[in-house]
């Protein structure tokens, strides 16, 4: 399920750090995950490359303090339109799943 | 242990160099930030704990092979475009040369031209409609993040439609080295004949390149197949 969401997750981690390079996106995205989305690390880096070649992230090198290249990452407009459109299209699954559970209770089935 | 995970990774990538080394950096600068990070005292542990929550070599080096393949056959289906445009400037300056030197086909093989000239006006149509298709499908699909079934099927149609496009494309090149020869013969050699031969060099090569683009893509996808599957 997780796969599923992971262009959006990647898009939402970017837009709210900003520029950043891929170790930068996976810890946004358990710091606002609580943790919450423990996927391998390296899933994220393909998914990156995919946004890029959409159009939706740009990229460009520098070199990081510790001497080593860094590919750092930004939302373009077409990013941000993106993610726009999957928030509300999540918003509206994720309300109209609310309603359907609202007055239920999960049955508790015996120890 | 970071260095041999690069390894393995960079290996499992080696079918494309410029992505391997770039993933290879990037990575690099990944694990070593991971290190860095990292609570353990011990930096052998920090290594392996870095590897580990990046996760399986080969897994991650699949997701990118599909999206490198997924770029490739776009860039495939862009220069198929190319290609044919190139050959249509071709036959083009072929023929205005022919008006300006006023050359025409003399008149025992004109009906024979004929035939030709039909069989290469509507194959290379064919090329060009076909060509245009396989471009226009490729670039309104969305870039696949899995080699899954629908993502085979939808290289599958654009084989077709760019193989289908440029056997066209060869018949028509064909059929126009056929007319420059029907045009050229029964005249002595001349500086006149550079024009035409150079065009057809150029149809040539691109018919050249377009297979060899084609035949590039399909390896490439054989690749990342072998690298799915395994």
């Amino acid at each position: 399920m997780l796969k599923g969401h992971l262009d959006m997750i990647v898009l939402a981690a970017l837009a709210a750090a900003g520029s950043a390079h891929g170790y930068a996106v996976i810890e946004e995205i358990k710091q606002r995950s609580g943790g919450a989305f423990d996927l391998p690390e390296g899933t994220i880096y393909p998914a990156l490359h995919r946004l890029e070649q959409a159009g939706l992230l740009s990229s460009r090198w520098t070199t990081a303090d510790s001497g080593r290249r860094r590919r750092v990452y930004t939302l373009t407009k077409a990013g941000h339109r993106a993610l726009a459109e999957r928030h509300a299209v999540w918003r509206q699954f994720s309300d109209a799943i609310t309603g359907l559970l609202a007055g239920t209770r999960p049955r508790e089935t015996p120890a | 242990m970071i260095e041999n995970y690069l390894e393995q990774l960079g290996r499992e990538l080696d079918f494309d160099r410029s992505l391997s080394r770039c993933v290879r950096q990037e990575v690099e600068d990944h694990l070593w930030e991971a290190v860095a990070a990292s609570r353990s005292g011990n930096s052998h542990e920090a290594e392996r704990q870095a590897v580990a929550n990046f996760g399986d070599a080969r897994a991650i080096a699949a997701e990118f092979a599909v999206v490198s393949l997924a770029r490739h056959t776009r860039r495939a289906g862009i220069a198929a475009v190319l290609i044919i445009v190139s050959v249509f400037i071709a036959m083009k300056a072929r023929v205005a040369w022919y008006a300006a030197m006023q050359l025409a086909i003399s008149d025992d093989v004109r009906a024979a031209g004929r035939i030709v000239i039909t069989i290469d006006r509507y194959a290379f149509l064919a090329s060009v409609v076909i060509g245009l298709g396989g471009w226009i499908y490729i670039q309104s699909r969305q870039i696949p993040a899995a080699f899954d079934p629908a993502y085979r099927r939808q290289l599958r149609r654009f084989f077709l439609l760019c193989g289908a496009a440029a056997v066209a494309l060869v018949v028509s090149v064909i059929s126009d080295a056929v007319l420059t020869a029907l045009q050229l013969s029964g005249t002595g050699l001349s500086a006149e004949f550079l024009v035409p031969i150079l065009s057809m060099a150029i149809e040539l090569g691109c018919v050249g390149i377009l297979i060899f683009r084609i035949r590039c893509v399909a390896q490439r996808a054989a690749s990342t197949a072998a690298l799915t599957h395994t």
